[in-house]
């Protein structure tokens, strides 16, 4: 048999607001449905949220503050998920940290990881400072989560040249919160507007989903429930393709059914 | 003067071949290769595998380098560097992934006849090639000209004393000729700048799309920055 080898996989963005917490919450989820042992390790000590996505908040007795100053072991600061044992977290400790943590510091915690779990989900902090070089220090592979807007496409391009500068490979994005109609119509960046400037492989289109909010504030990520929404079954399929299957990415075209998408869809065709 | 095939003299040197004036010869590149790789002794007297061509004046392109791929091969011969003065060249054989060196007027197959002058001139002399896009925040700062072979997205900039080439789309900020020479110009196979600047000269970038599949070039005309298709020839500094 093969050595194991744990796949720490950084999400990160950039720009604040545009899903990474929520994606690497449902994005753990699905992985640990599909048997992947997942652990979620929350790297936004600043402005710690993780924890509240998954539903967990309560349940938190030690952090990976106490796991770096010994005081107890691993396991116990592990919160496993009450329906999903496979999936473990790792909760952020208080604010306070940033002062003293270190990439070393990361690293030590990701190698804790590594012999229990298959995949290790770091959610990044925004921004691309101190916060967002710890994280990177502890990762191999990333994911970049952006959505159709210039703002958070430049911040993302950014992100893309320090993950190459730290040797980050391979990156892959996932495109958040699509609005078919609004694409369709042209009053959003496209997705080929967005791979164009990136140049990343996409591993996910997630397209804007009201079900997110309520699954978000209800601590319980859409994935869990086997919920039919678009947004779960696009988290799913990130998963997916994340193990290497080949799941066909949705057109966004066909996804804005309207008339109307389809008319000016049909008068925006290019005829060279 | 004929071509020069220049043995390697240890297994870790390449071999050397400098064309001849591409004036002074008759066939194609690829027969002037074949012509001058008739000297080489037969396999197994030589200590190298490595190549490095000078291409002096020749044309080279993809096409060029494409046939003389198996022409190496039939001698147990590799590619390593190609040595030429055009952009033209260098981009053909850095697209093909071979190393490329910029050949300055004075280097190769003259080289022996008289003294190689020494890089005295300001700016303009020589040409950086960088391979890869520039992502937002990246600044690429060359002394001479640059050859860039990626896009500069938005929110990168690429600065360079001489002429900014970019073999890919320019979306960010492009600066020719940052020491103040006039004559500098900015190529790029789509212009769809932020802002372009030549020496003390700024512009923003055209607001509607440019055509689709041709080159640009963005200049001085009488202090003011233009833009016009780029010429098919891009001629170096002089």
């Amino acid at each position: 048999m093969t050595p194991h080898q744990t796949r720490n996989i950084l999400i990160c963005s950039g720009k604040g607001g545009v899903g990474k917490t929520t994606l690497t919450a449902n994005l753990g989820i699905a992985l640990a449905r599909q048997g992947v042992r997942t652990a979620v390790l929350d790297a936004d000590f600043g402005l710690r949220n993780l924890d509240l996505l998954l539903g967990l908040e309560n349940r938190i007795v030690f952090t990976a503050q106490e796991v770096l100053a010994g005081s107890c072991r691993l396991e116990q600061a592990l919160v496993k998920h009450k329906q999903e044992p496979n999936l473990a977290l790792l909760p952020a400790g208080n604010p306070r940290m940033l002062e003293w943590l270190k990439p070393e510091d990361m690293q030590a915690i990701v190698a804790m990881l590594a012999p229990s779990f298959d995949v290790v989900l770091i959610d990044c902090p925004a921004g691309i400072e101190d916060g967002f070089k710890n994280a990177v220090s502890a990762a191999q592979e990333a994911i970049v989560i952006t959505t159709p807007e210039v703002s958070a496409v430049r911040d993302a391009d950014r992100v893309i040249g320090l993950l190459n500068t730290h040797g980050i490979k391979p990156i892959q994005l996932v495109l958040n919160r699509v609005r078919p109609k609004m694409m369709a119509n042209q009053e959003m960046l496209s997705v080929n507007d967005v791979t164009d400037i990136l140049a990343l492989p996409l591993l996910g289109l997630v397209v804007e989903d009201e079900q997110v909010i309520v699954s978000t504030n209800r601590g319980e990520p859409l994935t869990l429930g086997g919920s039919r929404s678009p947004a779960a079954l696009a988290y799913s399929n990130v998963a997916r393709r994340l193990q290497g299957e080949d799941v066909p990415l949705p057109d966004p075209a066909k996804m804005g059914r309207g008339l109307r998408a389809k008319l000016s869809r049909l008068i925006k065709t290019k005829i060279f | 003067m004929a071509s020069q095939l220049l043995l390697a003299t240890a297994a870790s040197q390449p071999h050397r071949l400098s064309l001849a004036a591409a004036a002074s010869a008759t066939g194609s590149l690829v027969a002037e290769v074949g012509y001058a790789l008739g000297a080489l002794p037969p396999r197994g007297e030589w200590l190298s595998e490595e190549l490095v061509l000078a291409t002096g004046d020749w044309p080279l392109t993809v096409a060029d380098l494409r046939e003389l791929e198996p022409l190496l091969l039939r001698r147990g011969l590799r590619l390593v560097r190609v040595e030429a003065p055009a952009p033209e060249a260098l981009v053909a054989a850095a697209s093909l992934g071979v190393v490329t060196q910029l050949q300055r007027p004075g280097d190769g197959a003259g080289a022996a006849a008289h003294e190689p002058t020494a890089p005295t001139e300001p700016q303009g002399l020589g040409l950086t090639i960088h391979q890869g896009t520039l992502r937002s925040g990246d600044h690429l700062q060359v002394e001479g000209s640059v050859l860039l072979l990626g896009d500069v997205n938005p929110g990168a900039r690429i600065s360079a004393a001489g002429d900014v080439r970019v073999w890919g789309r320019l979306r960010g900020v492009a600066h020719a000729g940052c020491q103040g020479n006039h004559q500098a110009r900015i190529v790029a196979m789509q212009l769809r700048p932020l802002q372009l600047r030549i020496a003390e000269a700024v512009a923003r970038g055209p607001e509607d799309l440019p055509p689709r599949g041709y080159a640009e070039q963005a200049l001085l005309v009488d202090g003011a920055i233009a833009i016009e298709p780029a010429e098919p020839i891009w001629g170096l500094p002089d």
